[in-house]
């Protein structure tokens, strides 16, 4: 097995087997790290709680709710800018978030009453909202409240209102998956099958494991409302509690993360016979094959559909994806994200951009996680489980790679060593999926790594001399010394406008007429 | 859980020094290692269906037969099965002039590395745990 020790971490042997090198003639089955395994104590994680993985990943990215923990209030902290998904309600959900505020008082004398008066004052604050999920958080898990006894209260005492309980205390897991687990299963449990949807089309979705960031989740939807198919649900990007409470009557669910929830998928094809059909919503090719997927479940007119919408978009996007593609060819990048971005890039962003993925890692996935990724990674690449910063830094500087693309913490690690980063958590500058994205998402990987600032910031202004008398290297002094000449003008950089998810709301569809269906009425 | 047993056919073909055939499954195997998605599913006895599944019916499908396409599952079986058969078509015109035994030969020992590398073979702790 070709583990990989950090020297920072060979005081801490339980590390050992979280990292490997794929190296040459080497498959999963002789390289795979451990992973989902509790972190090693010594280490200093970056990981999430469960309680995170419940409610800032999955749960608040429902558009239409109150959500409320049920806790101190720093817990709540992760809102306006550290997430950005997005909704075409004026972002309700992000702007606003509840804590009940629990302070050593309740901790000792119970905060029952407490929670009932905060959902109170919640709902008479925001009347045009009637719906909360409530979440509890390592203090309020510890103490026992029964919070779900006081939800069964307050609907009793508002009608019209609904009340999701998600016990997924922070504690609860290895890291953030342990609150995707215990979220997907409450929800299925609990709140599946209580709506019934209005079905306008003969096709039904549901988009499962997207979370909108910057409006990722809304350009999928367009795709598949042009290709005439209603998205019951989207889970749970932009997505509507009561959608939600409806996702029993899709005919398919589509599956992006499968890292997050795949087991409400699974819960659904177990108990309403529902298929799975996993996707990559990312990368010119794996995005096409993808759409003709669904396309193909549901028949010829889909198909052409797809086809139609797969040819305008490349035919519109490609040119300046290509534009990108020949100025980072060879260019090394790690590609650190939090789960599925490990799988479903590995490979694609090196067919289409021409980079190189030299590291591989997860902060919380599973080895089924790592399977993926590193069956599509090439020879070389290092793959690590839940690293901590130290191993971060040591990776870095021996693979020496010229972008990180990962999430806000680390990456503000690589700034600090002058490696430019990119967020592909919460995006620079997203969406990044569809087309379009895709392009976006190369223009941003080409405006991080040619920057001039990067030069300039390796200057010690305290110390060191420069010269005065010159100017900086441009991006285009930077980029394009490595492309033939007679190319430099076949095509275009990024032409898209600033916001292309907005737009998207005003639009309508046409769907064919849905078919009668025989337990439509139960 | 899906038997051990040696693929009997598969060995003899091998022991018949086959290393063209074996050349294709191999390239066919890091064709769907690279695209696919579908064989990851997070339990052996999941990966199994899948692998059964849609392995069955692109090997169907390449044989010249018409796939069961009665139930929703089956039908989205199809649709990876689909994506594979024009895949492997596409990008490796051998297959398009191979005939029906050797097709035969070659999805099954396909099946039997996809089974190997996802299943039996792999270092995935998580794939006997009971409850999702």
């Amino acid at each position: 097995m070709p583990y990989h020790t950090f020297k920072c971490s060979e005081m801490l042997p339980d590390r050992e087997k979280h990292a490997v090198i794929k190296g040459p003639g080497e498959d999963i089955t002789s390289a795979l790290p451990l992973g989902n395994l509790n972190t090693v104590p010594g280490t200093i994680t970056e990981r999430g709680c469960a309680y995170c993985g419940a409610k800032h990943v999955i749960g608040t990215p429902m558009k239409d709710v109150i959500h409320m923990s049920h806790g101190p209030m720093g817990c709540t902290y992760d809102t306006w800018q550290t997430k950005r998904y997005i909704s075409d309600n004026d972002n309700f959900q992000l702007k606003y978030t509840f804590a009940t505020d629990m302070k050593e008082k309740h901790v000792v004398f119970g905060a029952e009453k407490m929670l009932k008066q905060n959902i109170h004052e919640a709902f008479d604050a925001f009347p045009e909202i009637n719906r909360m999920t409530l979440y509890q958080t390592c203090a309020s898990a510890l103490i026992g409240d029964d919070m779900d006894a006081i939800a069964k209260q307050i609907m009793k005492e508002r009608p019209g209102v609904d009340i999701f309980v998600c016990n997924a205390p922070g504690f609860g897991g290895t890291s953030q998956t342990g609150g995707h687990h215990k979220i997907n299963i409450a929800w299925i449990n609990n709140k599946v099958g209580t709506v019934e949807p209005e079905i306008k089309s003969k096709y039904t979705i549901n988009y499962v494991g997207d979370y909108n960031i910057q409006g990722d989740c809304e350009i999928m939807t367009d795709y598949f409302n042009r290709m005439g198919i209603q998205v019951i649900s989207m889970f749970t990007g932009n997505g509507s509690y009561d959608d939600l409470r409806a996702m029993h009557r899709a005919d398919l669910n589509v599956l992006e993360c499968a890292r997050s929830a795949e087991y409400i998928c699974n819960e659904l094809r177990t108990r309403y016979g529902t298929p799975r059909l996993d996707i990559d919503g990312f990368g010119f090719d794996l995005l096409a094959e993808s759409l003709m997927k669904v396309a193909m479940f549901f028949g010829d007119d889909c198909v052409e559909k797809a086809k139609a919408i797969i040819d305008e978009e490349v035919a519109r996007w490609k040119p300046e994806l290509d534009w990108y593609a020949k100025r980072l060819k060879g260019k090394k990048i790690c590609l650190w994200p939090g789960g599925s971005k490990l799988w479903h890039w590995a490979h694609v962003i090196e067919e289409e951009m021409g980079v190189k993925v030299v590291s591989v890692y997860s902060k919380f996935g599973h080895q089924g996680d790592f399977e993926k990724g590193i069956a599509r990674c090439s020879e070389g690449a290092l793959a690590i489980d839940d690293p901590n910063e130290l191993e971060a830094l040591e990776a870095m500087e021996m693979l020496k790679p010229d972008c990180i693309l990962t999430g806000m913490r680390p990456g503000e690690v690589a700034k600090k060593i002058r490696i430019p980063y990119l967020n592909i958590h919460a995006y620079h500058n997203g969406p990044y999926k569809g087309f379009e994205g895709w392009v976006r998402l190369a223009r941003d990987l080409y405006n991080a790594i040619y920057s001039p600032v990067m030069n300039l910031a390796a200057i010690d202004i305290s110390k060191d001399d420069f010269e005065t008398d010159k100017g900086f290297m441009t991006r285009t002094m930077l980029s394009d010394p490595g492309v033939p000449r007679e190319e430099l003008h076949t095509e275009n950089m990024y032409t898209g406008k600033m916001d292309i998810v907005t737009h998207l709301r005003d639009k309508t569809y046409d769907f064919p007429a849905p078919e009668p269906k025989a337990d439509a009425a139960v | 859980m899906t038997s051990l047993r040696p693929n009997l056919k598969l060995m003899r073909l091998f022991e018949e020094n086959d290393m063209e055939m074996k050349e294709r499954i191999a390239i066919l195997e890091n064709y769907i290692m690279q695209r696919c998605l579908w064989q990851f599913h997070s339990r052996a006895w999941d990966r199994e269906n899948q692998n059964n599944g849609i392995l069955g019916i692109t090997k169907t499908m390449l044989l010249g037969e018409e796939p069961d396409l009665s139930t929703p599952e089956l039908k989205c079986y199809w649709v990876d099965a689909k994506c594979l058969v024009d895949g492997f078509k596409t990008k490796f015109p051998w297959v398009n002039e191979m005939n029906k035994e050797d097709i035969a030969a070659m999805m099954d020992g396909l099946k039997e590395r996809i089974d190997y590398v996802t299943i039996h073979g792999s270092l995935n702790e998580e794939l006997t745990v009971k409850l999702y």
